[in-house]
């Protein structure tokens, strides 16, 4: 078990570093910072200037080196934007991220497994088919359609929801949150719908899956012989066992909604990672997209590391070799 | 499982409500770019002055709506020679932290301007032999060589404090502004809002709003649904493509003013090639149907252009007059030029920059096709394209320019000149004109002290340089803005698009 572990974390580091490299690489040779970093009517000579103060003139290969060893001591360079840590520039942006994939994580949970166990129950009733068809949308619709057509019904329409930003948020220690005030929920409704739509789907699928399923076997039919309400057979029995799959999704698609927000957050000017990502590649913030890059791919190489040891922990089946 | 629900929702519920709201701003501003950094000489855009203009004072200003310069933390200024420049500066102006404003805050001010790590106006940092202060409220700067706009772009320059600059860590410095400015830092919130209250002391007077919050959307569709939705009052940037139905919108009144930013084409000579003959590069001119690239492109927002300096540009030149729309002509001229049969020819761009950039670069390849030459088309984010440019890999490019010292000299050292390195100029003529002739004349004219003969001679120059087609001008874009009626707000726009808020009534 502890060889298993050591090698998943092993092999975690080498995609980490591949993906670092990359990355890099690839940002290298995408649009020139010095032209910015110098100015409009900078000359060739400031230009140079800029070069060698930025190290931009070194081969590829060192720069990347002493990024690695910078990294290795928890620093990962500066924006050439605004000369402030790359990683504290995203940190900063990573809690109005995570409560916005939390709450799309939320509600993708709570209305996906509901519907799911609605259209379980009823499967050839009315509202179950529009509800079944409406989940085909969900999963075809591109998020930026669904964003847009919110926030013209919503907000232009009725106006009863703001359209962009996070609205009033206060501070817990180093933690900036929207979720504690009135105006910061109210913000975060659109959004959090809008991401969620594509889990949503998923997660009324499978559930609707696994119920009818489960909903067939003896112990089901047993539990209604015996007499206990629906309420008990469903939710207890029933709905127990199709959880499994439901929630290992659920975790899992957590760590991409925090990585790719990025539309989300551009439709709504979410002032989150995602939108932070956006910016900085107009820019040719590169040492911003780097670090972004690494920090995603931590997160769901962690989620995806951690899934794997829970499987093999939960299910002694599973080899570790 | 439902108890324990309902049990967390009366906790968050509890959390909610004894969370005060933080009082509304007097005035919410939607901008379509973000403040890239505090340092007001970390970026030099026009969105970053725009944010940069409220809390920092320049020596000078420029008033709205003509874009007239005035005096500002300078009150006398003047061109002593054509190297030496003096500034005499206000008395009894404070930063924001309490520190007196002096001579020693301009000097300090301008030599940081030469720092790589602080600044983006190398330019201007470098082009400053050395600065003398004789007394507290005088600056004499000597320049390495004659810089006749050197006033003009102090309005760009804003003044720092010496002491706390020197004291603050960077991280400090690039997020946290103390200017001499109208308007005083409250809090940045990165991507969301940056917010500032009047600075009661400012030595123009106290500005009428007194808390204001410039709230960057960057996303179109999202700006407009804020404007429709009435969370903002003020927004810069209106969508071309939905400006019609913004400005039926009641409680909104839509502002339009012609932009300084010309798009043109630049076009090289270079021998060799198709282009060194001046009778092939008048026809590309006479190709080219701008009337209807401005009637269906822009949709009517824009105004068709004879060349690229605008009318408050010193260089300007009416009696300048386009090459008229001639596909006839133009195809005439291919002929002469022994081109009967076409040649291949790629016109880049940028499809990221400029209003529907991708879409006129798409037009003009088809004008272009129509004369007979075998027309490409190769647009790229501008990214990459101002790179490519810089390197000068493309004969023929759409790109815009505004100048913001509203000097014609300044851009044709830059846009016209010969490339010459060790000058340092020609860095943005990538499509590599040259004209020795008229190298000769931008050399000239620098040293001009008579702002009269100046103007005059800049004029030869753009008048040579449209003659001989080195650009094809295509047009001068227009500034669209929205702001909510009702409210009482008098707004007027400026050419440079700054949003200056105590300018606003």
């Amino acid at each position: 078990m502890a060889s298993y572990i050591f090698r998943r974390l092993l092999q975690g580091l080498m995609v980490l570093l591949a993906v670092s490299f990359v990355c890099f690489c690839l940002f290298r040779y995408t649009g020139d910072p010095v032209l910015m970093l110098a100015g409009k009517y900078a000359t060739q000579q400031e230009q140079e200037m800029v070069r060698q103060a930025y190290g931009l003139d070194q081969p590829p290969h060192i720069q990347y080196i002493k990024f690695i060893g910078g990294v290795l001591k928890g620093d990962f360079g500066k924006s050439y934007i605004s000369q402030v840590d790359a990683l504290d520039t995203i940190l900063e942006r990573f809690p109005a991220t995570f409560e916005l994939a939390l709450s799309a994580i939320f509600i993708s949970f709570v209305v996906g497994v509901g519907l799911g166990i609605v259209v379980s129950i009823w499967p050839t009733g009315f509202m179950s088919r529009m509800i079944m068809a409406g989940s085909l949308m969900g999963i075809s619709i591109p998020t930026f359609l669904i964003g847009i057509l919110l926030v013209m019904f919503f907000s232009v329409y009725l106006d009863i929801l703001p359209s962009f930003g996070r609205g009033d948020t206060v501070m817990i220690g180093p933690w900036r949150t929207g979720l504690l005030t009135m105006d910061g929920l109210k913000h975060i409704i659109l959004p959090a719908l809008t991401l969620s739509g594509y889990q949503l789907a998923v997660m009324l699928r499978l559930t609707r899956a696994g119920m009818r399923e489960v909903m067939g076997e003896e112990y089901i039919k047993t539990a209604w012989a015996k007499g206990l309400s629906p309420f008990k057979v469903i939710m207890k029995h029933a709905l127990r066992n199709v959880m499994i799959p439901v929630v290992t999704i659920a975790g899992l698609s957590f760590g991409e909604l925090i990585a790719f927000s990025i539309v989300t957050e551009t439709i709504f000017q979410w002032p989150g990672m995602g939108n932070l990502l956006l910016t900085s590649i107009f820019e040719t913030d590169q040492p911003i997209i780097v670090t972004y890059i690494m920090l995603a791919s931590t997160i769901i190489l962690s989620i995806n590391i951690a899934v794997d040891l829970l499987y093999a922990l939960l299910n002694p089946k599973i080899r570790y070799d | 499982m439902m108890k324990r629900l309902i049990v967390a929702a009366t906790l968050i519920a509890t959390l909610v409500l004894p969370s005060l709201a933080m009082a509304k701003a007097d005035l919410t501003i939607a901008m379509d770019a973000p403040p890239k950094s505090m340092n007001p000489h970390a970026y030099s855009s026009d969105a970053n002055y725009s944010y940069m203009s409220n809390f920092f004072d320049g020596l000078l200003q420029r008033t709205a709506p003509d874009g007239k310069i005035a005096s500002a933390l300078a009150t006398e200024w003047k061109r002593v020679d054509s190297n030496t420049w003096e500034f005499k500066l206000r008395k009894g102006v404070k930063f924001h932290n309490g520190n007196k404003f002096n001579a020693e805050d301009v000097k300090f001010t301008f030599e940081r301007m030469k720092d790589p790590k602080y600044s983006r106006f190398l330019n201007m940092g470098n082009s400053i032999a050395s600065i003398d202060t004789p007394d507290e409220y005088t600056v004499i700067f000597h320049t390495v060589k004659p810089v006749p706009w050197f006033a003009e772009t102090m309005p760009q320059m804003f003044i720092v404090d010496k002491e706390s600059s020197l004291k603050r860590d960077d991280g400090d410095y690039n997020t946290r502004p103390i200017g001499t400015g109208a308007y005083i830092f409250d809090e940045w919130v990165k991507g969301s809002y940056l917010r500032m209250h009047a600075n009661p002391d400012y030595w123009e007077g106290a500005p009428k709003y007194k808390t204001i919050e410039m709230r960057p959307i960057v996303e179109e569709a999202t700006r407009f649904a804020a404007l429709a939705g009435h969370q903002v009052d003020i927004v810069n940037g209106v969508p071309l493509t939905l400006y019609d139905r913004i400005s039926k919108m009641p409680n909104i009144e839509t502002i339009t003013r012609p932009a300084r930013r010309c798009i043109y084409l630049q076009v090289s000579n270079k021998p060799g090639t198709p282009f060194a003959d001046k009778r092939v590069r008048q026809a590309l001119a006479h190709a080219i149907n701008e009337d209807e690239i401005i009637a269906k492109v822009m949709h009517g927002h824009a105004a068709k252009s004879a060349q690229i300096p605008d009318v408050p540009t010193i260089g300007y030149d009416a009696s300048i007059k386009r090459l008229e729309y001639n596909p006839e002509l133009a195809k005439k001229l291919l002929a002469e030029a022994g081109y009967k049969d076409g040649f291949e020819i790629t016109l880049a761009g940028p499809n990221d920059r400029y209003i529907n950039d991708e879409k006129i670069c798409e037009a003009i390849v088809k004008y272009l096709s129509r004369i007979g030459l075998k027309a490409k088309l190769d647009v790229k984010p501008k990214s990459i394209f101002f790179d490519e440019t810089a390197n000068f890999k493309h004969p023929f490019y759409l790109i815009g320019w505004f100048d913001g010292s509203y000097d014609f000299g300044r851009t044709a050292e830059k846009n016209v000149h010969t490339w010459d390195k060790d000058k340092g100029m020609g860095g943005y003529n990538g499509a590599v004109y040259s004209n020795p002739e008229v190298d000769k004349l931008i050399i000239d004219s620098a040293s001009i002290l008579d702002r009269g003969e100046r103007e005059k001679a800049l004029q030869k120059i753009n008048k040579m340089v449209m003659e001989d087609v080195a650009f094809i001008p295509l047009h001068y874009q227009e500034d669209m803005y929205a702001v909510a009626k009702g409210k009482g707000i008098k707004f007027s726009p400026r050419p440079d698009r700054w949003v200056v808020a105590k300018e606003i009534k």
